[in-house]
């Protein structure tokens, strides 16, 4: 349960109730819907069109020197957690572990992502280290090594689901979650499963479908227009590299996880939660369990049932899109529409995570000169503070509804496209759309009243 | 207290109502199109 700098204040002074901007919310999502059915009567998204940076930028910046240096940027910034979080003060808001982990790279990377493409395969510490492991294998064995298992495709994105679930809990339910201590053992313990699992599978294979942020800042990069491919960055028609993207098994659940750990956070703040929660606690400790385990068991059942009424609602929409007629099955239907959830999940952690970033994110800079909190000053920016007037209460309630909007426009828009290119009839796919409408209406409203929460 | 409470759930059941009207239009919808398929 993380403490570090939300900067929530009190809103005031808002021309209309907050709830009236969820009305209006689901009325620009309707009118959205039907602009498209009018205006957008074929997909455009399914076909590729890109084209490599010019003047030979794309070349350079795909390069290999560039993406070694990358990787030992990346390596180096995990040593630094890990070395910080082990041998630093144990003050969460002193120690750069925390900070760095759970604002700068669980946050900061996204927005990187949707606007620069999939930096974080560049940055990617562990496939660095296991690309560099792998190539000084080759060159001392001399030889053949031997090739990796097969990944199974019943595995799919299942490891991801469980790695994005399992930082959810440390982040969310976990007691202690924030100490660096702790960020820096699961650090530790994350890399090893992960080096194992680029052993059994193959480096590649594994950071492509089951390394947890890998694929994780993977679906957001696929927003942008901005794509690497075969060693050189090159522009593509903006939300197409979702189109283009191929669910495999866990690919829901995924994305369940992702939209559902945002919205116990937004939830935990919220009446509903804090009414039942010392009632479930006190459950587990008539089982035994200590009160801060008992607490913890409490949380977990709920980041659970987060995310289980998450990926209930989509399924509900799919079978409901499955009742119009067409002939897909359930999981067909499923697989298809998925994509259409990323901008949702990014419009979830936009919104809810806007003013820890803006306000926490500001505090790297006298992190990265006293990593350790024992008073050095690396680069003579110790003394800086974080300016909570960067943004207003106000301000920040229109920024989180405009991202929660723009996120399930862009899903909808997403579902409208490949609605058209699965069915036979114009007529039946807008028709199946409507039960993905109520989706992202639902999505919105949670998505509003979660964020209202933090004010009650 | 009571008023409190009950104005927190009403405007907690106000940020739901859309999707709720949209699902039981939804619903109604998709019953009368059978209806008339079936008749």
């Amino acid at each position: 349960m993380i403490q570090l700098a939300h900067g929530i204040v009190a809103r005031a002074d808002l021309p209309i109730p907050e709830w009236l901007f969820g009305w209006a919310a689901a009325m620009v999502l309707v009118l959205s819907f039907v602009a498209l059915a009018v205006l957008w009567p074929e997909p455009k998204l399914e076909r590729e069109r890109r084209r490599p940076l010019p003047g030979g930028l794309g070349r350079v910046l795909g390069s290999r020197p560039v993406e070694i240096l990358c990787g030992a940027i990346g390596a180096v910034l995990l040593g630094v957690v890990v070395y910080a979080g082990l041998r630093g003060t144990q003050t969460v808001t002193a120690n750069f572990a925390p900070t760095f982990v759970y604002v700068i790279f669980w946050l900061g990377l996204v927005p990187a992502s949707v606007l620069f493409g999939d930096v974080f395969r560049a940055f990617n510490p562990w496939r660095a280290i296991g690309r560099a492991v792998a190539w000084i294998a080759r060159a001392v064995s001399r030889g053949e090594l031997p090739a990796p298992l097969a990944y199974p495709e019943r595995l799919g994105n299942w490891p991801a689901a469980a790695g994005i679930f399992a930082f959810a809990t440390l982040e969310l339910v976990a007691s202690n979650g924030d100490r660096p201590e702790n960020v820096a053992i699961a650090t530790l313990v994350y890399s090893a499963a992960t080096f194992i699992a680029m052993a059994l599978y193959g480096v590649e294979a594994w950071t492509a479908r089951g390394e947890a942020f890998s694929v994780y800042f993977n679906l957001f990069s696929r927003l942008s227009p901005v794509e690497t491919r075969d060693g050189v960055v090159g522009l593509r028609r903006p939300l197409s590299g979702l189109a283009a993207l191929k669910p495999m098994a866990g690919t829901a659940p995924l994305l369940a996880v992702m939209i559902g750990s945002v919205t116990f956070d937004g939830a935990a703040e919220a009446p509903i939660w804090t009414g039942i929660a010392p009632d479930v606690a006190d459950f587990f400790q008539g089982l035994g369990l200590s009160p801060q385990r008992a607490l913890e068991a409490a949380f977990l059942i709920g980041l659970v049932g987060a995310i289980l009424l998450v990926y209930g609602f989509y399924r509900l929409g799919v079978i409901g899109a499955r009742s119009v007629g067409g002939g897909f099955s359930a999981e067909r239907l499923s697989r298809a529409f998925v994509h259409s959830l990323v901008p949702i999940a990014l419009a979830y952690v936009a919104a809810h995570y806007l003013t820890l970033l803006l306000f926490q994110g500001q505090a790297i800079s006298f992190l990265a000169s006293d990593p350790l909190g024992d008073g050095d000053d690396l680069f003579g920016t110790a003394d800086t503070q974080i300016d909570y007037g960067l943004i207003g209460a106000n301000a920040t309630w229109y920024w989180q509804v405009g991202f929660v909007v723009t996120g399930h426009v862009l899903g909808l828009t997403l579902a409208h496209d490949r609605a058209l290119a699965l069915y036979d009839r114009a007529k039946l796919g807008v028709r199946s759309q409507y039960w993905m409408l109520a989706v992202m209406v639902g999505f919105t409203s949670l998505a509003l009243w979660l964020l209202s929460q933090a004010n009650v | 207290m009571l008023i409190a409470h009950a104005a927190h759930t009403l405007t907690t059941i106000a940020y739901f109502l859309p999707v709720v009207a949209f699902l039981a239009w939804l619903v109604v919808t998709q019953v009368r199109e059978r209806r008339r398929g079936r008749g």
